[in-house]
């Protein structure tokens, strides 16, 4: 039973982490490439998928999908797509996939001559579901060596947290002011209930008991 | 368009039960913390065990009228305005 127990609150812990980690943004420092749209349809991966254009129709079953293609500084490649959120989840509020994909054109560099690029994205590569991170904004940085703090993540995470103990407080102040008093009037009543229960019980445990006893006697 | 209207009306949902709940929470932290002065009043003499009542709906009269229950507003107006500087700062910065 111990197991059970540990095993659903560690996949619980892993669904959390996995759902933070793929929505919270982050930061690579990357040489873009190439940017490029290619015509996606969409089957058993369309989750991973954001929305189309803001505006356009939403309907569609396929369409054409922005992407942009970039070397990690360690030489192995990262492809994004650049797609609009919208109104939609993730909370991103993007709606300028257009011009992102102008500013990452504007970025290209080559392996001689690198212009290293902060690219903000949210999401995961995987190669098994042909899913991309979506990239939410692009930034010129210095080197690849440059320290990023994420500053927006520390900052959510607290709200987060604080979001978590402020409920945890209105739930404990309901319970002690609204749940608890109305238990103790039910415990009231049922402790009446059970009294009238019981000496209900007694009484016809008289009468069983004298018939039982009556009985007896007819036997003998 | 569809998907804003969705965005504000679902958002809109969100934050007035938050509202809600918050404002109720602050009344029942107020009338517990009245009703600890009162009790504390009651036992050094200060006030008539009669007049507990009284003293517990003057206090949450006042506090209808506070500046702590106007700045309840904020969990509506807060995320409402950084959705906007969001918006703001991803498409147009």
């Amino acid at each position: 039973m111990r197991y059970v127990k540990w095993t659903f609150l560690a996949l619980i812990a892993l669904l959390v982490f996995g759902f933070l980690h793929y929505t919270l943004p982050q930061r690579d420092i990357v040489r873009i490439v190439n940017t490029e749209v290619r015509r996606v349809d969409f089957g058993e991966n369309s989750i991973f998928w954001a929305a189309p254009d803001v505006g356009t129709a939403s309907t569609t079953t396929n369409r054409d999908v922005r992407f942009i293609e970039a070397i990690r500084p360690n030489g192995k490649p990262i492809v994004y797509r650049n797609e609009d959120t919208g109104w939609g989840w993730p909370p991103y509020f993007k709606l300028d996939s257009s011009n992102l994909q102008a500013e990452a054109r504007d970025l290209v560099s080559t392996k001689e001559a690198p212009q290293w690029v902060a690219v903000r994205h949210y999401g995961w590569r995987n190669e098994f579901l042909t899913i991309y991170p979506n990239a939410v904004g692009v930034k010129p940085v210095d080197g690849p060596e440059v320290r990023l703090i994420p500053v927006l993540n520390i900052f959510i995470l607290t709200l987060l947290v604080a979001l978590l103990a402020f409920l945890w407080r209105v739930w404990a102040q309901f319970r002690e002011r609204t749940i608890d008093p109305l238990l103790e009037d039910a415990e009231e009543t049922w402790d009446a209930v059970d009294e009238r229960a019981d000496a209900a019980r007694d009484k016809a445990r008289g009468l069983w008991g004298r018939l039982m006893g009556w009985l007896g006697k007819r036997r003998r | 368009m569809l998907g804003l209207l969705r965005l504000a009306g679902f958002g809109a949902l969100a934050l007035i039960l938050l509202y809600v709940m918050v404002s109720v929470y602050s009344r029942s932290v107020r009338r517990e913390k009245l009703e600890d002065r009162a009790a504390e009043k009651i036992s050094e003499g200060t006030l008539a065990a009669e007049d507990r009542d009284d003293y517990i709906e003057t206090g949450m009269a006042a506090y209808e009228h506070s500046l702590r229950k106007k700045l309840i507003w904020g969990v509506i107006v807060v995320p409402t305005l950084t959705v906007l500087v969001l918006i703001y700062i991803t498409n147009f910065m």
